[in-house]
């Protein structure tokens, strides 16, 4: 069965070892057994751009340095730990991982950084919903014994939420994941066919939807799937209205039918209600037609569109 | 008619592009650029295109040159410009440091070409009122003057994301981080303003661990008027457009101005207000006021077309080259304190 487990921390101060205590409780909750041969784990948090943490755009390095504190404590030796993000069409891991704090983090830790787009990489062959593909995967994915998976609670102006499985496609090798945009739910179900989180911890210390916002809450999973249906229930979008899950769905991504939730000290209720929803209908809608009508303007009475609009 | 070429269809580069193409007895005869993409923009517009802006100068018939290259590029682009006798229009800042600032300005003096650095800021409406209204005295004499611009710099992202290039966070490559970028601006202002500006405190940050600089904080104090000016600028907010975080407020004997006061509440509605407007000027045949439904790109518009005016009319460039020296050696004077300088 799967298990998703909520839990927050005591204020919004977000001190070290507030963070450290509720990444603990809440992988505790998950009651993921560390008792198998692990050698090599690899921590993917969402690094897509370089707004850091404070935006609600990536992940807070200080949820990985606890979770790397966590799995030490638990695995009781030594092991590899990497942490991974692979180049995207407009973010360099050179950059991100310098900018967003990843850089310091990995000396201070002793842990390996990984660009995903650069070493060891292979072809894999997927077959979603009778569509068969290629992805370009790193090996150190395909190798790893434990993939620990960290992503955002926010939303997304394409697929209008991004958390555990769409944090997976930002690990595709390629850099210019645009080009998979035509078919972005395939690709997003396909690698998560191809590399499977073990444990997924969702940081939602600033969640963001139509602002950021300090929320103060951990989401953990032992499953992708399930874990995006509770986030999409606290982002307040039925989860089965997102292609990408409803595919995943069919493709036995995950379990949906029955999913255990452990609310630690929060309710997800009271997530839910505090969650800045994003209204993204009326978003796209209303972003969509002022272009149109930019482009109509520019057209009629010969001014210029700034290229920054340029699609 | 004059003859021009665009060297270089990065953003400001394409935008130069499309500005100069509106404006009167301007042709734009080619364009240069090493990527192929960026060639293909010029070509939908007809514009033969080059892949070395070299070969453009060389190729082509021009009267002047609109250089919107990498900083590292500048020098040597604006030298063989005017060696081969163009005029020449160029993104701020001048240069990546003074040293190389100065040996620009000789060599468009000895080649006897018109160089004027796009400082659009100057341009923008609500600067001009703020500007008029310091001129007219209506503060009275200025005592403290603020200015505050904060955005994404190069990191700021279009809606088809492109990867940030490489040389805006080479220190060597880029000669400085937001107080290069963003800081010239204001300081191009202040100068103007107060004149004989002096460094007396600055501060640079480095949120992202980068080489460059993502915040600065400088305060001037002008040797003629002893008015003190503060600079805060930043790359580290993420902003998207139309959102516009600058104001410039000055504070004198008789009162207090504010480009706040000027600049539009809300610029949705303000893009809405323009864009009749210049639907009323196209349909009564009068000039359209090209951008200004964006307000913060229809300064580009007005830099350039300064440019071309002042070579059509033969007249004194609003945007003196020695004011331009003066503000890189005061960003070279910041650098100097923090024990960072560019190579060049």
């Amino acid at each position: 069965m799967a298990r998703v487990v909520l839990t927050s921390t005591q204020t919004k101060n977000f001190s070290e070892k507030e963070i450290d205590e509720a990444v603990a409780r809440a992988v505790d909750l998950l009651g993921f057994n560390f008792s198998g041969e692990i050698e090599n784990v690899v921590i993917k948090p969402n690094l897509c751009y370089y707004w850091d943490y404070s935006t609600g755009e990536t992940t807070d390095p200080r949820i990985v340095s606890a979770l790397i504190d966590y799995v030490r404590r638990r695995l009781v030796k030594d092991v590899n730990i990497f942490i991974a993000e692979a180049d995207a069409s407009a973010m360099k891991t050179k950059y991100s991982f310098k900018i967003l704090g990843y850089d310091k983090l990995s000396r201070r830790k002793n842990v390996k950084l990984v660009n995903l787009s650069d070493g060891d990489i292979v072809d894999v062959k997927v077959n979603v919903d009778g569509k068969e593909f290629e992805l370009p995967v790193n090996k150190i994915l395909l190798e790893s014994d434990l993939i620990i998976n960290v992503p955002k609670l926010k939303t997304h102006n394409v697929v209008r939420i991004t958390c555990a499985l769409k944090n997976m496609f930002g690990a595709i090798a390629k850099p210019r994941k645009y080009d998979y945009h035509k078919m972005l739910s395939y690709a997003i179900v396909g690698i998560n066919e191809i590399v499977r989180s073990d444990i997924v911890l969702v940081d939602g210390l600033i969640a963001r939807g139509s602002i950021p916002l300090k929320l103060g809450v951990l989401v953990a999973g032992n499953d992708s799937l399930a874990t995006d249906f509770i986030a999409a229930e606290i982002i307040g979008i039925n989860p089965r209205d997102i292609e990408y899950l409803s595919l995943a769905e069919r493709e036995r991504i995950g379990t949906v039918s029955s999913i255990e939730i452990v609310e630690d000290n929060i309710k997800l209720k009271e997530i839910k209600n505090k969650f800045p929803s994003f209204g993204y209908s009326r978003r796209k809608f209303f972003w969509e037609m002022q272009l149109k009508m930019l482009r109509m303007y520019a057209a009629l009475v010969g001014d210029v569109i700034p290229p920054v609009l340029e699609q | 008619m004059l003859r021009v070429g665009v060297i270089g269809l990065g953003n400001m580069g394409k935008l130069h592009f499309m500005n100069a193409m509106r404006i009167k007895e301007v042709s734009v005869v080619a364009a240069a650029d090493k990527s192929e993409r960026s060639r293909k923009f010029a070509e939908e517009y007809n514009v033969k295109t080059y892949d070395d802006y070299k070969a453009l100068i060389d190729k082509e018939e021009l009267d002047a040159v609109v250089i919107s290259l990498p900083n590292f590029l500048k020098k040597e682009s604006v030298i063989y410009a005017a060696e081969h006798d163009l005029d020449i229009f160029l993104d701020k800042p001048l240069a990546r440091n003074f040293a190389e600032a100065q040996e620009i300005v000789q060599k468009v003096e000895k080649e006897n070409v018109r160089l004027m650095v796009g400082v659009n800021y100057r341009y923008f409406p609500s600067v001009q009122k703020l500007m008029k209204n310091f001129e007219d005295g209506k503060v009275g004499d200025v005592v403290l003057a603020n200015s505050e611009l904060v955005m994404n710099g190069p990191l700021s992202h279009g809606l088809v994301p492109v990867p940030v290039p490489d040389w805006w966070l080479n220190r060597e490559m880029a000669g400085g981080g937001a107080l290069l970028d963003l800081g010239y601006h204001l300081i191009d202002i202040f100068d103007l303003m107060f004149s004989d500006l002096r460094v007396k405190y600055s501060g640079l940050g480095y949120r992202f661990n980068l080489p460059v600089e993502d915040t600065a904080i400088v305060m001037l104090e002008s040797g003629r008027t002893l008015a003190k000016c503060v600079v805060n600028v930043g790359w580290f907010s993420k902003m998207i457009f139309p959102d516009f975080n600058f104001r410039i407020n000055i504070h004198g004997t008789v009162g207090y101005d504010s480009t706040e006061r000027y600049a539009p509440k809300n610029l949705r509605i303000h893009a809405v207000k323009e864009a009749a407007l210049n639907f009323g000027r196209k349909i009564s045949g009068r000039k359209v006021h090209y951008l200004s439904y964006t307000y913060y790109y229809s300064s580009f518009y007005e830099v350039l077309e300064t440019f071309f005016e002042m070579l059509k009319k033969g007249v004194e460039s609003p945007i003196s080259l020695e004011r331009q020296l003066g503000v890189m050696r005061i960003i070279d004077e910041v650098y100097r304190q923090h024990g960072v300088r560019a190579n060049g």
